[in-house]
């Protein structure tokens, strides 16, 4: 597909979507080599879990032993943020992965027979809808008590609906097309379709809107997880990473800033791996756009 | 379709929409024990004392139709249950912790439409220059940015190395004791809004400096994503038809942008204004949390921690009918921006 | 007949990521006073972009690069360089000396304004100060009647004010007095009267291009019309102020056939009533041998032929022009077409740009391109043939 190599070739040119590409590829490195740039130290168990240096409230600067110093109650952050690249990647794609999924087989339901299943699925969507999403995340965590776990399933629930709603919208345009109604002319069955003229031409909008969201959905969890709702404390995550710099955000008064890093550190993490997806969805959808693509 | 065969139309297909809210949110308590279901019908700490007695007047261990109906009943009687959290019933909780959140949102929504349509206006105007691309770059980051660590850092900065120059919670220690004392009327408890009823300069001095981050921390986000939208959506305006006429007719190229351009550029704006309504829905439970600004964010947070379910519930059935009355306005808006989906019909 | 236009020497040239286009090349071509000049070529002959270089509309990344479109004020009897000009000066000869009417009438209006909004929006911008004198003039007969009830009373002053506002516009249309007032939310009020005036002259403008009930047309917005409507509207929004000459690209390609031989008859009534030059591009023969006088050929940004229309028709001279008047198709005739297809915009052949494909091609076609030369009474060639 010619397409796919000249989208490919405008990603690459266009120095926003590459600086996105680059901070993705960094980070996929850190997390794959996670054990090697942070190894677990002997006999600790279960290596998402940070290994402490002590029991004392108050956070460690940085030092040879602990490279971003350490939160409160001894978290080391080093190896926090380096295991928290791995809990983000996960939290991140399957949240979307599913989301992608289920909104397809439903959206693509919805619109391809429209009708009375169409309407329904739609009021379902609505009634999901009507809700803030991170309310009613906060609500389902609280039911399911709070993990990481329980955070991505409360996320792919609220997430779903949208990608429904989306892939219904392009099913739509696309089924009143003509060669729809030539495949169908020519005997194919619906599920052929769907899947074989239908969706590849509603997919781009998809693509763009996921890897947008991506970067969104980790940051709920991070969000969720710094409220207190998501992976348990000493987890490696980001935000619950960050939680820890609550209380120490102002130092003593003749050193305010001194415990900078233990707030700075996962933050930025956050920050460039959001900024990473989302520079990338961005690009995505000047290409994609064919109207704004031309200069 | 007339506006308002149009209007009724859609507050009938709402029903069936609030129905399903209801069933949902009722769904989900389900979920918990009947013990714990009971915060949900008590109005004071006297009733919690009391639980088997309060199972068995609502028939907490009844099958799943019959509690729905005596919780619907009494939700339409106004009794959403107990809140642990605020030691009052969650309606009044709701109430009380209300005009703290309006006061955010009285301020951030202008700056958010205001400077999210300018910023988004003049990078499509002058699209590829310099102003573009950094406006685009700081969009981009903008959005990127976690709330909450944007929020602990500002805190950080102008709270922690400016020695308390932009403080969180409402008020300073100070004015709080002015404030709550009789000689301050309290006509609608919003800070601001009240210091200037009260002809209170100090008050209103104070209330704004408390507002400051909260207000930064939570447009930020928001004016990002508007101005990219707006941008988005003046480059498409700016390629139709429409605008080559305009140029021909002679208008100055300010005009045809801001006048024809813009307006056109703005629908789907509008569209999307429901979206920024729930994203500060969202924003405002954790900004409130890190500001310690006790509004209906604040007190969600809390709940949320401490399982208050009442709490969680009755504010996630508020919230939900808020935002489906807010889409619903934002609806017909937008048939009274966009002479198309108005009214129908060709002439000859 | 005295020109009105005369383009000497222009080239637009396109600089895309892929290359260089040259969408007109050396163009030497006049319109005059009181004729309707068609230009008839295929799609990227360059007849849109002479369109749009008259009025120096060039979109992006095209530049005129070169040469000189001259245009004869006859109001004012003055010789102005249109590719001098400053901006501002440009802006207030389009739409207004010359003005231009697009292909597709949808597209070209704004759907969230009405028609009558669109149209009026010409005359305030062009003819302020006449809208500011008729405005005055129904003020002062409002003062001047002497009436005497509690609610003329109260309106007095206000009528005053206008009048002394309305007076300053027709002086100097760009007075500071009622601009600012303008942009004030409750003040504008005062100025009110200059849009009546103008929606009066929409609604006569209308009229004039045949829409029925205008009034009612006026208040509506373009969606709501058929096509011919709208197309008779945007005739109406070029025709406001009575311009020199209008320039119609393709104004008729978008109609139903019937709709299509009204519009016609309306161009014709155009050059007989108002007296206007027509600039019509087409790609259509038979559209052009109705309304035109004179035709002009182009192929690939250049002129090959200009003839008045019926020696065109009957004695076609340029190969490209005789190819194009066979291809016509007719019943019994035998379908012939052009062969060959048209000069790639990127690398275009060398000479000549329609020696690969022309029946007549001589060596020399290949190396250099022929000068237009005029070969009888008014009709010019640009080929090696003569």
């Amino acid at each position: 597909m010619t397409d796919l190599r000249f989208m490919v070739r405008q990603l690459v040119r266009n120095p926003l979507s590459l600086a996105g590409i680059i901070l993705i590829f960094i980070f996929a490195v850190i997390a794959i080599f996670a054990p090697l740039i942070a190894p677990t130290p002997a006999g600790h168990g279960d290596p998402y879990m940070i290994p402490r240096d002590g029991f004392s409230a108050t956070p460690a600067l940085p030092s040879q032993q602990h490279l971003f110093g350490t939160t409160e109650g001894q978290y080391d952050i080093f190896y926090g943020v380096v295991w928290g690249t791995r809990s983000a990647f996960r939290v991140g794609l399957v949240v979307i992965g599913v989301v992608v999924v289920i909104g397809i087989v439903l959206g693509s339901i919805a619109g391809y027979f429209g009708g009375v299943i169409d309407e329904v699925i739609m009021r379902i969507t609505d009634i999901f809808l009507a809700f803030p999403a991170l309310i009613l995340a906060m609500a389902l965590v609280t039911v399911m008590q709070p993990s990481l776990t329980s955070v991505m399933i409360a996320l792919i629930v609220v997430s779903w609906p949208s990608y429904a709603r989306l892939i219904r919208g392009d099913i739509l345009q696309v089924r009143e097309e003509d060669y729809i109604e030539a495949s169908r002319g020519l005997g194919a069955s619906n599920a052929r379709v769907i899947i074989r003229h239908a969706l590849p031409n509603a997919i781009y909008p998809t693509l763009i809107m996921a890897s947008l969201d991506i970067g969104a959905v980790v940051l709920s969890a991070a969000a969720l997880s710094f409220l207190g709702l998501g992976a348990p404390e000493g987890y490696a995550d980001w935000g619950q990473l960050t939680a820890f710099a609550r209380n120490w955000i102002v130092g003593p008064s003749s050193d305010p800033l001194r415990y900078w890093f233990a707030v700075a550190i996962p933050g930025l993490f956050i920050l460039f791996f959001v900024l990473g997806w989302n520079l990338l969805g961005d690009a995505f959808r000047d290409i994609l756009d064919p109207r704004l693509a031309r200069r | 379709m007339e506006l308002r065969a149009y209007i009724v139309r859609r507050l009938l297909l709402l029903i069936p929409v609030l129905f399903g809210v209801t069933l949902f949110i009722f769904g989900l308590t389900m979920l918990f024990s009947p013990i714990e279901r009971a915060s949900l019908y008590v109005r004071s700490p006297r009733q919690m004392a009391n639980i088997p007695e309060i199972i068995e007047t609502y028939g907490l261990d009844r099958p799943f139709y019959v509690q729905y109906g005596t919780w619907i009943n009494q939700v339409f009687h106004g009794n959403l249950g107990w809140s642990t959290v605020a030691h009052m019933p969650v309606l009044d909780a709701i109430w009380a912790f209300l005009p703290a959140t309006l006061e955010l949102a009285i301020f951030c929504t202008p700056i958010i439409i205001l400077a999210g349509i300018f910023l988004g206006t003049q990078a499509a105007a002058h699209k590829d220059k310099p102003i573009d691309h950094v406006s685009r770059v700081a969009a981009i980051a903008g959005w990127s940015l976690p709330t909450f660590w944007l929020g602990l850092v500002l805190l950080m900065v102008f709270y922690g190395a400016f020695n308390g120059l932009l403080p969180p919670d409402r008020l300073g220690h100070q004015m709080s004791i002015v404030v709550n004392s009789g000689d301050f009327v309290r006509y609608t408890h919003i800070n601001t809004l009240d210091a200037i009823l009260n002809l209170n300069g100090p008050v209103l001095v104070d209330a704004l400096r408390h507002l400051i981050l909260p207000v930064a921390t939570l447009s930020i986000v928001s004016v990002a994503f508007i101005m990219r939208l707006t941008r988005s959506s003046m480059l498409e305006s700016l390629g139709k038809g429409y605008i080559l006429t305009a140029r021909a007719k002679g208008l100055a190229e300010r005009v045809v942008v801001n006048k024809h351009a813009r307006r056109n550029a703005l629908i789907p704006v509008i569209t999307v204004s429901g979206y920024v309504f729930a994203g500060l829905a969202n924003g405002v439970v954790i900004t409130e949390t890190i500001f310690t600004f006790k509004g209906v964010g604040w007190w969600e947070a809390q709940a949320a921690l401490r399982l208050d379910i009442a709490s969680i519930l009755g504010f996630a059935l508020f919230n939900a009918g808020l935002f489906v009355l807010i889409n619903l306005i934002v609806d017909i808006l937008y048939t009274r921006v966009d002479p198309r989906v108005r009214l129908g019909g060709v002439m000859q | 007949m005295k020109d009105l236009i005369r383009i000497r020497d222009v080239s637009v040239r396109f600089y895309t990521y892929e290359g260089v286009v040259h969408a007109i090349d050396d163009l030497d071509l006049d319109i005059r006073q009181g004729e309707t000049l068609g230009i008839v070529g295929e799609t990227g002959s360059g007849k849109t972009m002479t369109a749009l270089a008259i009025l120096r509309l060039v979109p992006y990344p095209g530049k005129i690069e070169s040469g000189s479109i001259v245009f004869v004020d006859k109001g004012l009897d003055k010789e102005i360089e249109l590719l001098k000009l400053s901006e501002e000066r440009m802006r207030s000869i389009r739409g207004n000396k010359i003005s231009m009417v697009f292909q597709e009438p949808g597209a070209a209006l704004n759907p969230v304004y009405t028609i009558g909004d669109q149209i009026s929006e010409v005359y305030l911008l062009h003819q302020r100060q006449e809208l500011a004198q008729r405005a005055r003039e129904r003020v002062n007969s409002l003062l001047a009647n002497g009436r005497n009830g509690w609610a003329a009373t109260v309106k007095r002053p206000f009528w005053r004010w206008q009048r002394r506002l309305y007076s300053k516009i027709a002086q100097e249309s760009n007075s500071i007095e009622p601009r600012l007032l303008g942009r004030l939310p409750l003040f504008r009020r005062l100025l009110r009267r200059l849009s009546d005036e103008a929606m009066l002259l929409t609604v006569d403008m209308l009229k004039d291009v045949e829409i029925p009930d205008p009034a009612r047309v006026a208040a509506h917005y373009p969606h709501e019309l058929s096509g011919g409507m709208k197309q008779r509207a945007v005739i109406a929004m070029a025709l406001a102020c009575s311009p020199e000459l209008l320039i119609a690209d393709e104004p008729t390609t978008s109609l139903d056939v019937t709709i299509q031989a009204q519009m016609l008859e309306l161009f014709r009534r155009i050059k007989v009533d108002k007296g206007a030059s027509v600039l019509f591009v087409t790609h259509n023969l038979g559209v052009a041998s109705e309304v035109c006088d004179r035709v002009a050929v182009m192929y690939a940004g250049r002129l090959c032929e200009v003839a008045p229309v019926e020696e065109l028709f009957l004695n076609p001279l340029h190969p490209y022009t005789k190819a194009l008047l066979d291809a016509v198709p007719m019943p019994g005739k035998e379908l012939l077409t052009i062969p060959g297809a048209l000069a790639d915009a990127l690398n275009p052949p060398p000479g000549c740009r329609f020696h690969p494909r022309c029946p007549s091609a001589k060596p020399v076609c290949q190396q250099e391109r022929a000068i237009l030369k005029e070969v009888s009474k008014d009709h010019m060639v640009a080929c090696y043939l003569y």
